[in-house]
Order: structure tokens, then sequence, then C-alpha cells
């Protein structure tokens, strides 16, 4: 189980997390919403160990973050937000890196990685250094990164950013069998739609702090745009139609 | 006011000339603070010369003429290679934005910008960039040129002499510039587009490496007056000697005519070829958005699977992702070839300086010899700092997160062995191999006792320098120059003055009894061995440095005894 504890971060005198607390238990998935500057990405890199919290813990499977890093972060697989990876390698180059800095063994590397390519559709660009991948293909990289050494906890910040219609739906049936076979999933995202058919839970930050928090299940007995709705409220969205109002006299004035 | 849109594009080409990109903010501040200081160098360095130059010309005799004119001739030549070597350097450098690219293309095409107008911006600020440095150089050595004219001015011939040489001078530094530009428009020309990158990343690399090495080579340009009196026949390959030729034919000695024509065709002949350049790649833009093709190399990729197999899988990759970057990253490419090249230029100027390399065995001094075990021995104490620099300059440092991710104790350990191997490599190998053939030459057989002692001291330096690194290649943030400049200075000739003159004793004692050689060897390789213990028994226990920071504790004067 992961047990963020009044997680708090501070940059300089800029409160961006305030007191976040959630669980994500095996074989759920938690869909984690919020407008721009709301946090996510904080606790995004606060879950993976990438910051370290300035209140607050956090525990994946009975190891805080704090005591072990380097165990916690084992247990990991991280896609984030942006493509940021070694575009001057190859696809395999850059898998059997990751691969041999997760201490995989070589057997299951030449195993693991051609089959892997093959299967994301990365086979035919093998040889080609990422300079040349399209951000799909990037992404499509990165979530093979993630999956190789079979984490118990996958945090993928907008994963399907830059997917083809086929890609997608590829690896969102993929998180729902992860997550039936008992993969924690930690689901950072802008799309209501994927949370809708993806999560079993939602959290919805603002400001630094936890909005909101429910089962998706009730969103779907309230009826379609539920969900979106719920979330203007929580987050305390302006009204958008005089705001677009605004932008389109600006773009019509001198 | 509105910009126009040339006005605006020349301004975003011109300022992306100058983008470190691969500085974290703190770091391109303290490389401001590093060329600031390395100007101050110069300047006091400029100013030394003038005072050298004052007192040439105030002791050369009047008679023979000719005698003072292949003086001045061979001034010229150093004066004008002076900025056509800062020229060149520069273009070199920013070799990848000489032409619109793939990023302009996508970028401007889209907007309501005509062709014409992209490539008159680009080639606007090219200009801006080249005169800048034109003018500079010219600038900072307006005196010493000053002083080169002041016999000609007491004849009266002064504005002739000065016309002639700001019309050479000037020639040469934007023929250094279009022969770079030159080179690249035949790359973008005719090369596959599939390799343009790669072949014109290796071209920088070779370009800057060649410019580094050089060096000595221009440094020794004022001491060429008799071979302009004897017509060397290296003439014709200098560059700088065509336009001091022009010089003279424009100031009307036609014994130089040969040297101005080949100015003049050289310059009119890469003039061409850039404008030739241009003028394709107008009429071809939409060609730079080819995809390069995939190769189909199997072998390739089984042979990158059977490198990653083995024990310490940390270690292989690492010294893997070392590899790939030194051959694919342009940047660190050049920054090794070109350090490597500096340290290798160095070398070079003493190895030339040393008499004796035309003397039967027997009869060479004994500083020959020195020189000749001092060689391996400045490099490797150059070379090794210097891979050292590059490999702490960053790729990317947004990817580094998979490091950071993926780090443990044990892999800590790795990642130090494979940083020390690389270093090993290119600082201690490279210097060896290229400086063992010449001992071989001179000292016969005894020389591999040499190159194998050589080789010890070079992995106890590498140890030395490699303590603090806790730094995967290439993953850090950098900021240069964050010691105190003089402090360091003086600390870095300390240690060379230091290092080479010990070494160089060793190595004699060595040659002399190579039993003592032997002995020294073992206790080098010891205090070599030792460090590299304690190195890896406390790697598990530092974490690894992904930020690099500048040093907060105020450094105490300590002038109290207590």
């Amino acid at each position: 189980m992961l047990q963020a504890r009044g997680l708090t971060k501070r940059y300089g005198g800029l409160l961006a997390l305030d007191r976040v607390s959630f669980e994500l238990h095996p074989g759920e998935i938690i869909g984690y919403l919020g407008p721009n500057g709301s946090g996510k990405s904080t606790t995004v890199n606060l879950v993976v160990g990438l910051l370290e919290p300035s209140a607050g813990d956090i525990s994946l499977c009975g190891i805080r973050a704090s005591d072990d890093p380097i165990a916690y972060k084992r247990r990991i697989g991280y896609v984030p937000e942006e493509p940021s990876l070694y575009a001057h390698l190859t696809a395999s180059d850059y898998l059997m890196l990751v691969g041999r800095l997760r201490r995989l063994t070589a057997r299951t590397l030449q195993h693991r990685v051609p089959e892997l390519l093959k299967l994301l559709q990365l086979h035919d660009s093998r040889y080609r250094s990422m300079t040349t991948f399209s951000k799909g293909m990037r992404q499509r990289v990165l979530v093979a990164s993630a999956l190789l050494h079979n984490p118990e906890l996958l945090v993928l910040d907008e994963p399907f950013s830059g997917l083809d219609v086929n890609a997608g739906l590829l690896l969102r049936t993929l998180l729902q069998m992860l997550a039936g076979e008992g993969r924690m999933i930690f689901f950072s995202t802008h799309r209501f739609d994927m949370v809708e058919k993806l999560c079993s839970r939602v959290i919805v930050l603002s400001s630094g702090r936890v909005a909101l928090e429910r089962r998706v299940a009730d969103f779907d007995r309230e009826g379609p745009g539920s969900l979106e709705e719920t979330f203007v409220r929580a987050t305390q969205q302006p009204d958008f139609a005089p705001l677009a109002r605004q932008i389109l006299d600006t773009i019509a004035g001198d | 006011m509105r910009d126009r849109p040339e006005t605006v594009l020349t301004r975003h080409f011109f300022t992306s000339l100058f983008d470190f990109g691969f500085l974290s903010d703190d770091g391109a501040e303290s490389l401001k603070r590093a060329l600031l200081g390395s100007l101050a160098v110069a300047i006091a360095f400029g100013l030394l010369l003038t005072r050298v130059f004052m007192k040439k010309y105030k002791m050369l005799p009047a008679d023979p003429a000719d005698a003072f004119v292949y003086e001045l001739m061979a001034d010229h030549a150093f004066l004008m290679a002076v900025p056509m070597w800062f020229v060149a350097a520069a273009v070199a450098l920013v070799g990848h934005s000489l032409f619109p690219d793939r990023t302009d293309f996508r970028i401007l095409m889209v907007e309501p910008l005509s062709r014409l107008t992209v490539f008159t911006s680009k080639l606007a600020s090219l200009l801006l960039f080249v005169g800048l440095f034109v003018a500079g150089t010219h600038l900072a050595l307006l005196p010493l040129i000053a002083v080169t004219l002041i016999r000609a001015m007491k004849t009266g011939s002064m504005l002739p002499a000065a016309i002639a040489f700001g019309i050479s001078s000037l020639s040469a530094s934007f023929c250094a510039a279009l022969v770079v530009i030159a080179v690249h428009g035949l790359l973008v020309t005719f090369a596959l587009h599939a390799r343009v990158l790669a072949i014109s990343g290796s071209v920088r690399t070779i370009l800057v490496g060649g410019l580094v090495l050089c060096v000595p080579l221009l440094a020794r340009l004022p001491g060429t007056a008799t071979a302009f009196a004897s017509d060397a026949w290296w003439l014709p390959w200098a560059p700088p000697a065509w336009f001091v030729g022009l010089e003279r034919w424009l100031i009307g000695d036609t014994r130089q005519g040969a040297l101005a024509a080949e100015a003049v065709i050289v310059t009119l002949l890469v003039l061409i070829v850039s404008v030739f350049s241009y003028g394709w790649l107008y009429r071809r833009f939409d060609r730079v958005l080819l995809q390069p093709a995939s190769s189909q190399r199997e072998r390739g990729w089984r042979r990158s699977l059977a490198q990653w197999v083995g024990r310490a899988p940390v270690r292989h990759a690492i010294g893997r992702f070392v590899s790939i970057t030194v051959q694919r990253s342009v940047l660190h490419q050049g920054l090794i070839v070109g350090l490597l090249a500096g340290a290798g230029g160095f070398v070079l100027n003493g190895l030339m300086n040393a008499s004796g390399w035309d003397q039967p065995v027997d009869t060479r001094d004994r500083s020959f010899l020195f020189t000749i075990l001092w060689a391996p021995m400045a490099g490797m104490l150059l070379a090794i700092p210097a891979v050292r620099v590059a490999l702490a300059v960053p790729l990317d440092l947004r990817s580094n997160w998979v490091f950071r991710m993926t780090e443990d104790a044990a892999g800590r350990a790795e990642i130090s062995s494979a940083s020390v191997r690389t270093v090993l490599a290119l600082g201690v190998v490279v210097p060896l191999a290229l400086t063992g053939p010449i001992q071989w030459w001179v000292v016969g057989p005894s020389a591999a006792g040499l190159l194998a002692l050589e080789a010890v001291i070079g992995w106890l330096v590498v140890e030395w320098v490699m303590r603090e690194w806790h730094r995967i290649p290439f993953t850090c943030s950098y900021i240069p120059g964050k010691g105190f400049v003089p402090h360091m200075v003086v600390k870095a000739f300390a240690a060379y003055v230091f290092f080479t003159t010990a070494t160089m004793l060793i190595l004699r004692v060595a040659l002399a009894v190579p039993q003592a050689g032997v002995v020294i060897g073992v206790i080098v390789g010891a205090a070599a061995g030792a460090l590299g213990w304690q190195r890896m028994r406390h790697a598990p226990l530092t974490p690894l440095i992904f930020d690099d920071e500048l040093p907060t504790d105020v450094n105490p004067l300590r002038l109290n005894v207590d």
C-alpha cells in the first residue's frame, strides 16, 4: 500500500503542497486531478522520490521514502509528464540502460527489451536514435521503461499524451490488467474521460490541498458530466463563458 | 513602433548564436564571470606583448631594409592569424546554426514570413556575428598593429601601409569564416540528409580540434622572418602568409604576388561555395524536413546486446552511456577533442622547440631527452582534468530523473569505477599512445618500461583528481569557474611545475637504473591502488550529486597563528 501522510512542500516562501494525505491500495487506480499550479507535479515528484517533502512522510509497502529511498524507489515505475529521455540513445540502448541500472539480469533484458519494443510497435525503429522519434514514440519508450522491472507501483503523469488511438487503447487495457493483478497505479491527468474509464477513486487537488476525494462509481451514479461539474466546483474555477467572451473581445480590438 | 520581421528574426538568430543551452542559470552566470576573468588575463597578456613588440621594433636596425621587411611580414602574419583563428573558432562552434535548419523550417514557415525573409535574416545575423569577432579581435590587437606600423610613419607611408594591412587582415578574417561556412555548406548540399547532423557534428569537432592544435603554430609565426626571406616551402600552405603576400602586393611589393594571388583565389572560391550553398538550400528548403532513414544493421543490434552482458551491470551501463554520448553528442565530442587538442598543442609546441631532432642519437644533448620525457607527463596532466571537465558538463538535465530513480549504494561504486575508467582511457592512454612511439624512437626498447611507469603515474593522478567525484558523467548541472580564478591559476601552475619536474626526474632515474624504476613503479602503483580502494569504499556511502552548487562557505584567510 502507498501511504501519504500530511505531505507538505515549500519552495522558499511558496507553499506548493499543504498537508496532503491519501492511500493507494493494491489493485487500485487513483486518478489525480487538479488545475495547473495546483501541486499535482509536486505530488508526483514526492511520490516517486525525486523530491523530499518539507513535512509529512510517504511510504510504500511499509518502506518510508525518507528511511530507505533506494528500496522505496526500486518498487516504482514512472512515466513523467514530459517525454524526457536521453534522445541520443536508441530505444533499445535506453531500455538496456534503465534495465541495467535496475539490476535486471542480462538474460532477462535480452528477452524483455526486444519483446517490449515489438509489443509497443517500436521494433522497426530500434536502430534509430530517439532524436528522430515523435512524442508518441518517446512516450511508448517511457512506458516500456516504467514496466521493465515489473514494479509494484506505477506513477503515470499524463501517460496518454501524444499516443495515437491504438496505443492509447492498448495502454488503457494494460493498466486495467495490471490493476487486476494487484499493482497500484497513481494516475495524474487532466483528462476526465480517462479517469472515468480507468480509475476506482479520484482525488482533486486545488491550491496545494485536497479539495475532493471520492469513488468514481459515485460519479457514474450521478450521470454523465458529473465529474467535470464537481471538479469545477471543487477547484473554484471561474465561469468560463465570460472569460471566453473577454478573449474574443481582446483579439477583436486594437 | 513595430519592429520589422527581418529585424526581429535577425535579433533572434543573433542571440541564439550565443545560447549555451547546456548550462543552468547559475552555470551561465558563472561562465560569464569566468569569461570576463579570462578577458582580463588576455588584455594583460596583450599589454605585455605590446611592450615586447615595442622593444623589438626599437632595436630593429633599419638596414638592411629587407631584413626589417621580413620581420614585419612575420609579425603581420601573426597579427592576421590571431583574428583568423578567433573568427574561425567562433564560426566553427556555431556550425549547427550557420544555415536555417529543420526547427527554423517548422517554426518559421508556418508564420506569414517569406523564405527570403528567413534567409536574409539568418545571413544578416551571421554577418553581425562574424563582424563582432572580426572587429573585437582587431580592436584588441590595435596597439600591436600600431607598433609595427610606426616605422612606416617615419617614412610618411603610414596611411597606405595601414590601409593595406586593414584590407588584408579583414579579408583574412572573413576568409577564415567563409571557409567554415563553405565546409558546412558543402555538407548541407551534398551529404545524404540522414547523415548531415552526424557528419556536421563530427566536422565541427574536427575543425575545433584542428584549430586548437594550430595554436602552437600560430604562436611561432613572429619568429618566421627567415622563412619569408628564403621563400620557405610551407608558405603557400599557410593561410596567414597568403594575406601577408596580399598586403605586400597592395603596397607595391610584387615579389609576393603568388601568395597574394592565392589569398584572392581561395577567398573567392569559399565565397562562391558559401553563396552557392545558401542558394541551393533556399531553393530546396523543404528538403530539411526529410527524416533520417533507419539503418538495418542486425550486427549492431547483437553487438549492443552483447556489450550489456557481464558482471557489474551498472558499470557497464554507465560505460556504454558515456561511450554513446561521446560518439553522438556534438557538444561533448567537441569538448573532449578540443580540450585534448589543447593539451596536444601544448605538448607539440614543447616538442617543436626541442633541438636535436636532426642530430644523431649519441650527440643529442640532455635537454632533448628531458623534453621527450616531459611530453607524456605534461600531456597527461593537462588531459586528465580536461576529460574530467568534459564529463561534468551535462547533456540533458531534464532526463536525469532516470538516474535519480535508479540510484543504489552498490551502483555508486560501479559508477565511480566507470567514470575513472573513462578518464584513464582518454586522459592517460590517449596521451601515452601518441607520445609512446616518439619515446621509442628516441630511447629504443627501454621505452616499454618508461611507458609502464608513466601509465602507473597517470593512474595515480586520475585517482587523485577523481577522489571527490560523486556524479554520473553528463547528468549533473554544471557551474564553471566556481573557485577564485587567480588562486586556481597559481595552484595549477605550481602543480604543473612540481609534477613535470618530479616525474621527469623519476623517469630519468628509471631510464638510467631500470631496477629503481621498478621500485618507484611499485610504490606509485600502491599509492594509486590505495586511493582507488578508498574511493570504492566511500562511494557507496556518498549519495550521487545531480545539482552542482556554488560554494557557500566563506574561505577564511587564517592570518592568525591560532
